[in-house]
């Protein structure tokens, strides 16, 4: 499998940490890869990046093997991009929107501009000024998919979306799949991330925290377990054991994210009463949170 | 006081722009005097009388003129009659800014949800722009007095102060002008278009009837015609016409007034008079037009609407001043001291003086056309335009190049249409102006312009948010220097600073070392444009 973006130590300082720093960074060709972060983490910096729109201070990044900055027209006939931030065009109408970047493009089939825009239900004749937010959203999705690119760069692109065009979207990125293409989607929202994606990078204030196939994080690696004891004392001690982080004690009960082998909690727990204990695989969410507490 | 302090910081570009603009333009029209009146009064008595023949030639232009052997006509004449408009477009810009720019930016929404209420919210707005016009003004009236006293001729304080008074109230009334019209539009830049013109109406107006066309009591409705009736700085028979100020105040008041209340009676984002928008067929392909998807052309297409009203706008300036040309040329060629002048300097034929007026203010004015087309260009980087290009796949040198190319294309059919008129217009007058001298004349605006449009590119490529400003004191700079530098005898390369300068006079003669240096300038700006946008992050 080739590599459709790979990075090596990709880093943009803009100073006072913030940016992105040391990224290495490997997505595969026809992976769907989550990128999360909270705001500010350099999620959006990482994709400019990737669209050569801002230079590095230093590393590289290719797209198919072109470098992302010094061939980046090359590069931007391969993608489809939505940004983070909806460019404005006033007032002019769908239709001229579409037509004036399809003749920069210069690969757009009008005939699939129709298809993806009645698939997201978006109405061309009207002025930009008039369409609502999750409009906007919808013509961005529309440049991004028209073109039926090799790679989709997604910055945020549900945002603004009402569910059963979320539904819709989803659909597109399953088609685009579907025909070999690759995409690299960051979002905030985990659940939808862990519907469409195979794997997921979570970065943190500008670095790279984890990587990995979803079905890893998701896996054995960490445990949600919560249990309850009869003796409230003993809360404390099953509280320190190491591996437990996020504890919460609230009187004879224990809650929080255990990682790594049982036997060091089972042998806390051993000589104690224990009323209930429960441990389930934790959600995206709970992972992601973990990295941040 | 946070929302006054914010409404005030509003302005603060437009506070350095017009400080500096008016300084420069009171000081050396009042240094201009000196140096031109001589000492004595039998020099000065010639002075004025000679001024006065030519500028009742130019009222059109500038107010009236009276008593120009002192400084204190002289300036109400030269200095003040000029700044009014200024003024007045900066008031629009400024008007518009706050009723409508702020809006579009959700600004207004965010403080009205704060709890501000509205009439509060355009209060402050406005109160906001009264502080920084009281301040533009005290630096305009205060830097001219010293100069004044500087070269011992001061002038009165008095007088100073109910100048002062008349330019806040023709401000205040051009003010409330576009704060109305930006409660019937929704954008703007429509706001700022329409309230333009119907400040150059107003302003046709007052200088029709300065030039004796016959509009009746027209004229009154001209915020100009009620400014000009006040001339407290003559030193004999000057003073205030206490009628025409009351009126400025009062329209200003119930523009102001009125505008509170449309403003409270529309919906936020919205205008006061929906036109019941037609709505458009479904669409969901393309747009047809074929021009929109070619290298250029779409640039231009996109600016239709704004390119007709450019062309026609321009085109009737044209046939106004080609329509006064003969009246105007056979009373300047009445001045024995101007026809000596106009000898020296190998005009005088009719045809050359249709250069010098026509062109000399055309160049002025596609300046600004290409000021405006720059303003568009770092609009596109912080509004996102930039990205959604680069994004398409445009590489950045395309886009440097389209731009100028598609502003060369849009003076150059501005410049055609309008030229065309001036010389039919011109012919209907019995002046002939040769073809090709109008054609080579015309072409040659084009390196001006090339020159802007480089400049502008290198100065978005470098400080996008100051690209405007700076650009804008090039071109003040250059009509200063090309106002006063035979005045004030400055050495030649000073004169070739002003890239109006370097344009010449090629409906008399040509000058290849001028056209050269503009387009080497734009050349120069290109490339640093060019090196400038390979390197600089986009929308970071």
């Amino acid at each position: 499998m080739t590599d459709a973006i790979e990075t090596k130590g990709l880093t943009k300082d803009y100073g006072s940490g913030r940016g992105i720093f040391e990224l290495d960074l490997t997505v595969n060709e026809g992976q769907v890869f989550g990128y999360l972060g909270p705001n500010g983490a350099g999620k959006t910096t990482t994709i400019k990046l990737l669209m050569g729109t801002i230079h590095a201070t230093r590393g590289s990044a290719t797209v198919f093997g072109l470098d992302a900055d010094r061939d980046a027209v090359a590069v931007k006939k391969k993608v489809g991009y939505v940004p983070g931030e909806l460019p404005q065009f006033g007032g002019w109408r769908g239709t001229e929107i579409v037509a004036y970047l399809a003749g920069i493009r210069g690969d757009v089939d009008d005939a699939e501009v129709e298809r993806v825009a009645k698939r997201l239900d978006l109405d061309l004749s009207r002025k930009y000024r008039e369409y609502s937010h999750g409009n906007k959203q919808k013509l961005a999705l529309l440049m991004a998919f028209a073109h039926k690119p090799a790679l989709l760069i997604l910055d945020e692109p549900t945002s603004g979306l009402d569910p059963l065009h979320q539904q819709e979207f989803y659909g597109l990125v399953r088609d685009a799949r579907a025909r070999g293409a690759t995409i690299f989607v960051s979002s905030h929202v985990l659940s939808e991330v862990e519907q469409i994606c195979d794997r997921v990078g979570i970065v943190r204030e500008g670095h790279l925290v984890t990587v990995g196939p979803i079905a890893e994080l998701l896996g054995a690696k960490a445990h949600r377990i919560e249990i309850e004891l009869a003796d409230p004392s003993a809360a404390v001690l099953v509280a320190r054991v190491p591996g437990l982080e996020q504890v919460q004690i609230e009187g004879a009960r224990v809650s929080g994210l255990y990682r790594g082998a049982f036997d060091p909690l089972l042998a806390a727990l051993s000589g104690q009463r224990v009323v209930s204990f429960v441990s389930r695989e934790p959600s995206l969410e709970e992972i992601f949170l973990s990295y941040y507490r | 006081m946070t929302l006054l302090r914010l409404a005030i910081r509003q302005h603060r570009t437009g506070l350095v722009v017009m400080s500096v603009l008016s300084v420069v333009a009171g000081a050396l029209n009042a240094a201009a005097f000196e140096q031109l009146a001589g000492t004595t009064p039998a020099e000065r008595a010639l002075f004025g009388q000679q001024m006065e023949l030519l500028g009742r030639q130019l009222s059109y232009m500038l107010p009236d003129p009276v008593q120009l052997d002192t400084m204190g006509g002289y300036l109400t004449w030269r200095a003040f009659g000029a700044l009014a408009l200024i003024f007045a477009i900066w008031a629009i810009l400024a008007s518009t800014g706050a009723g409508r720019g702020e809006e579009e930016r959700g600004l207004t929404e965010l403080w009205l949800a704060a709890g501000v209420s509205r009439l509060r919210w355009l209060v402050t707005r406005t109160a906001g722009f009264v502080a920084v016009a009281v301040v533009v003004l005290i630096v305009t009236l205060g830097s001219t007095a010293l100069v004044c006293a500087a070269v011992n001729d001061p002038l009165p304080v008095g007088g100073l102060l109910l100048e002062g008074l008349g330019l806040l109230g023709l401000m205040l009334v051009t003010f409330g002008v576009g704060l109305a019209v930006a409660q019937l539009v929704v954008t703007r830049r429509a706001a700022a278009s329409i309230g333009a013109i119907v400040i150059v109406v107003l302003y046709v107006l007052n200088s029709a009837s300065r030039s004796g066309v016959a509009i009746g009591g027209l004229s009154n409705l001209s915020p100009f015609a009620l400014f000009d009736r006040s001339k407290p700085l003559l030193p004999q028979g000057g003073g205030v016409d206490v009628g025409a100020t009351v009126a400025l105040y009062a329209a200003a008041l119930a523009l102001i007034v009125a505008s509170v209340a449309a403003f409270g009676r529309r919906d936020v984002g919205g205008g006061l008079v929906s036109p019941g928008t037609k709505r458009a067929r479904s669409a969901w392909r393309p747009s047809p037009d074929p021009l929109l998807r070619m290298p250029v052309l779409g640039m231009v297409d996109q600016q239709r609407w704004w390119l007709i009203g450019w062309t026609i706008a321009l085109a009737l300036l044209g046939y106004f001043l080609a329509s006064l040309g003969r009246a105007i040329v056979d009373g300047m060629m009445a001045i024995p001291s101007l026809r000596v002048y106009f000898d020296r300097l190998g005009i005088n034929a009719y045809s050359d003086f249709i250069g010098v007026l026509w062109f000399g203010t055309f160049l002025f004015i596609i300046s600004g056309l290409a000021i405006a087309q720059v303003n568009g260009w770092a609009a596109d980087d912080g509004e996102g335009r930039l990205e959604a290009m680069l994004a398409a796949g445009a590489s950045r040198s395309r886009v440097i190049v389209e731009r100028i190319a598609a502003l060369l294309v849009i003076a150059g059919v501005v410049a055609a249409v309008s030229s065309a008129v001036v010389f039919y217009g011109a012919r209907a007058l019995d002046i002939v102006v040769p073809g090709d001298r109008m054609v080579a004349a015309t072409v040659d605006v084009l390196p001006v312009v090339f020159a802007f449009g480089g400049l502008g590119a290198a100065l978005v490529g470098w400080r996008p948010r100051s690209a405007v400003v700076l650009l804008g004191a090039v071109a003040v700079v250059s009509y200063f220097v090309q106002q006063f530098y035979a005045i004030f005898q400055w050495p030649d390369w000073v004169g070739h600073l002003s890239i109006y300068q370097l344009y010449g006079m090629p409906l008399s003669r040509d000058d290849w070392g001028g056209i050269a240096t503009l387009v080497a300038i734009g050349l120069a700006g290109t490339a640093v444009a060019l090196g400038a946008m390979r390197r600089r992050d986009v929308g970071a």
